[in-house]
């Protein structure tokens, strides 16, 4: 539980011809972790089976075609049965593939005519109130034109009059179109500057008309065409993704399964790449449970004729050992802790168990209220059921939440009320009232909490650099700790010991922690201090919780004088801001009391660093 | 209800030491939690990275409340 499980170094060689089988047989047991082999003078690393561009090729295909359905994966309708060969997969993926191919074809071209209409359509909504027909907008020998926007009625009462001062020879068609004036102006090709220039005066914008070139008859009888057929396009297009997505639906399980198997398979073909090789043999580092390993080479000889030289021994000191946790169920959540954070390596403690102890109970001293502990423990176990991919974490909330309701005993606090009707909840500490009492409380928690992990660190270092190292690096700073209690207890007269006992005991926690951590030891110093009072968050969030939950109460509890009317706001009140509180005292507790753990707890004895264990063949 | 002049002094010094105290934690965790956001654009899954480190600078306004409280405890 405390300690990791051990693992030995293994090295497996072996001729080329029994790779493929020693992969499989490796694949299947699941146990080893290799390390990969970096290329060097003495070996190269292995080339991938013949399959594997074959294999990669039509996983490439696989994942494309559900990404392109978008296909959710459910567990439970992946298959574990035996694949065919390879070529019926191929040929059936390559024969769905073409299918699915063929359908995004035609919604391309689909797609593509719908946007050519849709521009088509821009430009006759311009048009569809002027009484021309599209073939007449063209150059003539005597006349010229211009279309485009003006801003209003007098603008276009103002181009009829300058016009008139210069030509008779014109004509003009407007609509209303888009809150502006839209113009057709017909003129004599001799006035086409001057109409220019009068045009440009008055902000004309002209239009460009690209699309509707080709197409003769009026503009609306030509809208009308157009919608049409953007309907049809439209209804098309939906028939065709209709098709893609029952193909899809009707193959997701297909699919999922052979992503898997790919996968699988893949894995097995690209092995040989973290593999040493040579030209007729090959080699594979790695590591394997202890306890496990007679059971792999058993199996491995078995199934190689006993070809294989499979050598192992156990880690030494500076070895990069990847860790397997081995942890009891009940405390197994709590790992989540360390994957977020850094695996231990395999000379220290595995902190699991103590995050298992202190977590609770640092996040139920900080939410500490019967009735929210209750409501918390009763969601986390709903939410448990329905998001099952994240048991771990709910297994930890509700850890958390049992702890908060012992608290909530203890502070004798029942939704922030200290009573329940008339009756007086009995209280060790009140935490709205005795302030002070619970900022001393929380700094000794702290001091506690800090010299537990002092203490294990002791055992770290024992363990990885000798007694003497341990006693001056870890018990230093308990000494430490003593010197200043001992100073503090003199100065202010609580003990009647002359001063000087409290400053040797400090010093020779100087010298201690110098002999063990050098000057970075000494350069730490006031960290103490700020680890310690960094607990007092303990206090703090504790104390915003219930000052909350008093105010929720205060104000709603003064609407119950009222009328039904206030009542129900009263109601309404206690409800929301309990809510709001408990989602906040959640989240607060929960993050600082990782946070302490994290940052004061683990820098006492935790340094980690390691890999997590990883075995071949293991799904990730 | 007649206070005196020391009492008012007392109650806004505890006050100084929360306000400061919390805008220097505030002024830290925005620091971070913009470095963390674009670290999460980057790679979601250190959002749990990300939040953790966020609060860490908290511990300045705890630091702040804990004088706060402890200049209160002068006042009586």
């Amino acid at each position: 539980m405390l300690i990791p499980d051990a693992m030995n170094r293994v090295l497996i060689a072996g001729p080329k011809k029994m790779q493929k089988s020693v992969i499989r047989e490796l694949h299947k047991l699941k146990i080893i972790h290799i390390v990969e082999h970096s290329r060097n003078e003495l070996a190269d690393i292995g080339a991938p089976l013949e399959n594997a561009g074959k294999l990669s090729e039509i996983l490439v295909k696989v994942r494309a075609l559900i990404a392109e359905m978008n296909l959710k994966k459910e567990d439970d309708f992946i298959s574990n049965r035996p694949m065919q060969e390879l070529s019926e997969v191929e040929a059936e993926v390559n024969k769905l593939n073409e299918e699915i191919r063929a359908k995004s074809e035609e919604i391309k071209k689909i797609e593509e005519l719908t946007a050519k209409e849709t521009a088509i359509r821009q430009e006759l909504e311009i048009l569809k109130d002027v009484n021309i027909n599209l073939e007449d907008i063209a150059n003539y020998k005597t006349l010229a034109y211009f279309h485009g926007h003006l801003r209003d009625e007098s603008k276009l009462l103002a181009l009829k009059n300058e016009l008139q001062k210069a030509t008779k020879k014109f004509m003009i068609l407007d609509a209303e179109a888009k809150g502006k004036r839209f113009v057709i102006l017909f003129v004599d090709v001799k006035h086409k500057d001057h109409a220019n220039l009068i045009l440009s005066k008055l902000d004309f914008a002209a239009v460009n008309f690209v699309y509707i070139s080709s197409l003769s008859g009026n503009a609306s009888a030509n809208l009308k065409e157009t919608e049409k057929r953007l309907l049809v396009y439209e209804t098309e297009k939906k028939r065709i993704a209709e098709q893609i997505n029952l193909l899809g639906q009707k193959n997701k399980s297909m699919l999922w399964s052979y992503e898997k198997f790919l996968g699988g398979e893949l894995e097995k073909a690209e092995a040989p790449l973290k593999f040493a090789a040579t030209k007729s043999t090959f080699l594979i580092k790695g590591w394997i449970p202890k306890n496990e390993l007679n059971l792999a080479a058993e199996k491995l000889k078995q199934a190689t004729n006993d070809t294989l030289f499979i050598h192992y021994e156990d880690a030494k000191k500076n070895d990069k050992v990847p860790i397997k946790l081995n942890n009891p169920r009940s405390i197994k959540p709590f790992e989540f802790f360390l994957d977020m954070y850094t695996m231990p390596t395999h000379k220290e403690f595995d902190p699991t168990f103590f995050l298992f102890l202190t977590f609770p109970l640092l996040f139920g001293f900080m939410l500490g209220d019967f009735g929210y502990g209750i409501v918390t423990l009763i969601t986390f176990i709903l939410l448990k059921g329905f998001i099952p991919k994240a048991r771990n974490f709910f297994n930890i909330l509700i850890f958390a939440s049992v702890a908060t309701i012992f608290f909530g005993l203890l502070f004798g606090e029942f939704f922030g009320y200290e009573h329940i009707g008339s009756f007086e909840l009995p209280q060790i500490l009140s935490r709205s009232h005795q302030i002070q009492q619970l900022m001393y409380l929380a700094v000794a928690v702290g001091i506690l909490h800090i010299n537990l992990g002092l203490v294990i660190g002791f055992f770290n270092e024992l363990k990885s650099h000798g007694l003497m190292h341990a006693v001056f690096a870890k018990l230093g700073w308990i000494v430490l700790q003593i010197g200043i209690a001992l100073l503090a207890l003199s100065y202010f007269n609580f003990l009647s010991i002359p001063l000087y006992v409290g400053i040797i005991f400090f010093v020779l926690s100087l010298i201690m922690l110098f002999k063990g951590e050098g000057i970075k030891g000494l350069i730490e110093l006031p960290g103490i201090f700020s680890n310690t009072l960094s607990y007092a968050r303990l206090m703090a969030i504790g104390l915003s919780s219930v000052k909350l939950a008093e105010v929720i109460n205060e104000s709603a509890g003064e609407m119950f004088h009222g009328n039904i009317f206030l009542i129900l706001t009263g109601v309404l009140l206690l409800v929301i801001g309990h809510i709001i509180n408990i989602g906040l005292g959640i989240m607060g507790s929960f993050l600082h009391s990782l946070r302490l753990h994290y940052v004061e707890f683990f820098t006492k004895f935790f340094e980690g660093g390691a890999k997590k264990y990883a075995p071949f063949g293991e799904n990730k | 209800m007649a206070m005196d002049l020391s009492t008012g002094l007392i109650a806004l010094s505890s006050a100084v030491a929360i306000a400061t105290s919390a805008f220097a934690a505030a002024w830290a965790e925005k620091a971070i939690g913009v470095a963390a956001i674009g670290a999460m654009a980057e790679k979601e899954e250190l959002f749990g990275k990300g939040l953790i480190l966020t609060v860490i600078p908290e511990t300045i306004v705890i630091f702040g409340l804990v004088i706060a409280i402890m200049i209160l405890g002068i006042a009586g």
